[in-house]
């Protein structure tokens, strides 16, 4: 299993010197299908890499650079259109915070996180600035609307770069139901147009991400997000994992985040430590955290996902997880009727 | 995967992965000229996967990804696997090459110095230097060309070339027939066959040359020569280029150096034989 | 009142001058922009006078051009002063 190879470079990366062709190939195919490719490029020291990697490593390097440069263009052309500061979320809040996790990260679409009040508004402004609605689909529309946490998706005329915007962080149909009032009062200006989530709120949206909303693919990178943001914040304040869970259980995100860590503490060996008063916290795997790192870990060498039962249940637990079942139900009904499967 | 092969051309390597085993076998036969990657680590993973788990057998349909994919690649039949495996290969260099500016181009070299030809699928760019290849040019490559970002040196990626529907028969009646690969009928794009380069080509594929002529070829229609002013080129040549976004600033730097000092011209021609006159002729006095 | 507003161009930028067209590409957006008269012209006159009004501008291009009647010319001048803004290669002082 490469994403296990990938994995291990990761949380050790003189684990490659042992690498031969074959484990090289197969680390670069999973670490570009899992979208950590730039990451690993960045961990990697250029002593230890054969002649034939380092090109590949060097594009990845400048591939990432780009993203993120362009990542903070969208953002900033987002605030201009919106005339007022824009809360950053997810990959372009790591890069504009200047955060590890932003380092060599690939960064998709811009997510902004706005107070529901303000949303109409933010659409028409938006719009105007040239951003348009990426498929005038009428049942889509409604979902997006009625369950969801974020207007649907909106693509710019010109830059054809995507922005969601989101008024809170989970379906509203899910069951944790995270406070976005405080997260919104929380958040930290790191330019005076653009601001990032407080460190504890950072890792309790990404955490919510991870599980709560989709089916775990791509999970690894997002993995990846929380154990570099835990070691970041944790070596500014010792006592951080305490604030940060304190947090969790106010957002009813309590078992999310201290499962997230438990992953990745487990694969990636973040450093959490025991506690037992007043919060309680043991990082000990479980039983279910072995389904979820059987899924994390379904990579083959040929960067190919496997175990295609196992992804096909997380498929539907993820929509479980955030709609009451008849919803599901009928939500599934639409979608395949459409074509769609989970591949 | 069950079957692999992996292949270089210029630049580029290629491990190539396969559930079945045909397409690679193709291949095999096709690239048996070129030098095998031996020991290094692949630029690009490419997959003929099944569509569905059951199409490997029952009327096999063969999806084609790697590294690279789109995500609404249209399937093609078992048939067509040696085309799969090549637009599987193209598929990694559209998307992800990042070493050169990549223009979507042939050309091929005389004395050092290279001639460009850029067009829409259609415009006969392929077929013209696949026939300049057999009459005492080298032939760098018909799909792709990649220009260097420091040194504005063009290079080769010599793959085979591809010839689509009336250019079959022109090429085939020109060289021998073990350079011609099996006729693929009812593609997407009409009949294809490739072409194997010939053996210069392939002996010196990491021997770049100055970029000396840029020409836009359209065939089937009344000869005719006009020039393109450089703002056109410009805008043409970041149309026919997959990665001038990516490369950013380096790719700015190396595409207007490139418009500034290559001559250009847009060339109409009714039939090959006029084309080739014409690109004679173009090249003695603007090279 | 927008002839009181002032505006500074982002120097993040790196122009090349074709024989019929000035490209310019821009860092910050990684996007390359065409431009044809008086765009780079104005864009120039920005680099000579930073926070500057359409006004200010004016009078610098009206030594070196034949811009007809001011008032109109003025306006011209600010509508493609906001169109860079919104392009992000000038920015409002």
């Amino acid at each position: 299993m490469s994403a296990a190879l990938l994995v291990s470079v990761l949380r050790d990366p003189d684990v490659v010197s042992a690498l031969d062709e074959a484990g090289w190939n197969a680390l670069i195919a999973a670490a570009r299908a899992e979208r950590l490719i730039g990451t690993l490029a960045l961990a990697l020291d250029e002593r230890c890499v054969p002649e034939s990697v380092r090109p590949i490593l060097a594009d990845a390097r400048l591939d990432a650079a780009r993203e993120a440069r362009q990542a903070l263009w969208e953002a900033d052309r987002a605030a201009e259109a919106l005339g007022e500061p824009v809360l950053l979320l997810k990959g372009t809040a790591y890069a504009a915070a200047g955060l590890k996790a932003g380092e060599g990260r690939f960064i998709g679409d811009l997510d902004i996180l706005l107070p529901q009040k303000e949303l109409s508004q933010a659409e028409d402004r938006l719009i105007a600035a040239g951003w348009e609605w990426v498929k005038e689909d009428a049942y889509d529309d409604a979902y997006y609307r009625q369950w969801m946490h974020e207007l649907p998706p909106m693509i710019h005329r010109e830059r054809d770069r995507m922005i969601d915007v989101h008024h809170t962080i989970l379906p509203l149909t899910a069951r944790p139901t995270p406070d976005v009032e405080v997260m919104l009062a929380d958040a930290v200006p790191v330019t005076d147009r653009l601001s990032v989530l407080a460190p504890e709120d950072m890792i309790c949206h990404s955490a919510a991400h991870l599980f709560a909303d989709g089916d775990l693919a791509g999970g690894l990178r997002n993995l990846w997000d929380i154990h570099c943001l835990y070691c970041e914040f944790r070596e500014r304040r010792p006592d951080f994992d305490l604030a940060l869970l304190e947090r969790a259980a106010e957002h009813q995100l309590y078992a999310v985040v201290l499962r997230a860590l438990r992953l990745a503490h487990g694969l990636f060996g973040s450093p959490v430590r025991q506690l037992g008063a007043p919060i309680q916290a043991d990082y000990c795997l479980r039983w279910s955290d072995r389904l979820f790192i059987a899924r994390l870990l379904a990579r083959d060498g040929w960067g190919r996902e496997t175990r295609k039962l196992l992804r096909f249940a997380f498929y539907v637990r993820s929509h479980w997880l955030r709609m009451p079942p008849l919803m599901l139900a009928r939500h599934l009904l639409t979608k395949w009727r459409k074509g769609h499967r989970p591949v | 995967m069950r079957h692999q092969l992996s292949l270089t051309i210029g630049p580029a390597s290629f491990r190539i992965g396969s559930a079945w085993r045909q397409p690679l076998q193709q291949l095999a036969e096709l690239y048996e000229g070129y030098p095998r990657p031996s020991g290094e680590t692949a630029d690009f993973t490419v997959r003929l996967e099944p569509t569905a788990l059951l199409r490997k057998w029952f009327r096999p349909s063969i999806f084609i990804t790697g590294d690279h994919g789109l995500a609404d690649a249209a399937p093609m039949s078992l048939n067509h696997g040696l085309l799969a495996a090549e637009m599987g290969m193209n598929l990694q260099m559209a998307l992800g090459w990042r070493r050169h500016l990549l223009l979507h181009a042939s050309s091929v070299e005389k004395d050092g110095r290279a001639l460009v030809m850029t067009g829409e699928s259609g415009s006969g760019k392929s077929t013209l230097a696949a026939q300049l290849g057999e009459r005492g040019w080298r032939l760098m490559g018909d799909e792709f060309a990649l220009l260097d970002l420091v040194t504005g040196e063009l290079l080769p990626f010599p793959r085979l070339v591809s010839l689509k529907n009336g250019a079959i028969d022109v090429i085939a009646a020109e060289v021998s027939a073990d350079r011609m690969g099996p006729l693929l009928g009812n593609t997407a794009k009409g009949d294809i066959r490739h072409l194997v380069p010939r053996d210069d080509a392939v002996a010196r594929m990491r021997v770049g040359a100055r970029p000396a002529l840029l020409l836009f070829p359209r065939f089937g229609h009344a000869v005719d020569v006009r020039p393109v002013g450089q703002g056109e080129v410009f805008m043409r040549l970041t149309q026919a280029s997959t990665n001038y976004v990516a490369l950013g600033e380096a790719g700015f730097g190396a595409l207007t150096r490139f418009v500034k000092h290559v001559p250009a011209r847009a060339i109409d021609f009714p039939s090959g034989e006029d084309a080739i006159a014409m690109v004679e002729r173009l090249w003695e006095e603007l090279a | 009142m927008t002839a009181e507003r002032r505006y500074h161009r982002d120097k993040d930028a790196v122009a090349c001058v074709l024989e019929d067209i000035t490209l310019l590409y821009h860092r910050a957006s990684g996007q390359t922009h065409m431009m044809i008269s008086p765009v780079p012209e104005i864009l120039d006159a920005l680099d000579e006078e930073a926070d500057s009004t359409a006004a200010q501008l004016h009078a610098l291009l009206e030594r070196h051009y034949d811009l007809g009647e001011p008032e109109q010319a003025i306006a011209e001048i600010e509508a493609h002063l906001e169109s860079l803004t919104a392009l992000g290669l000038v920015c409002r002082s």
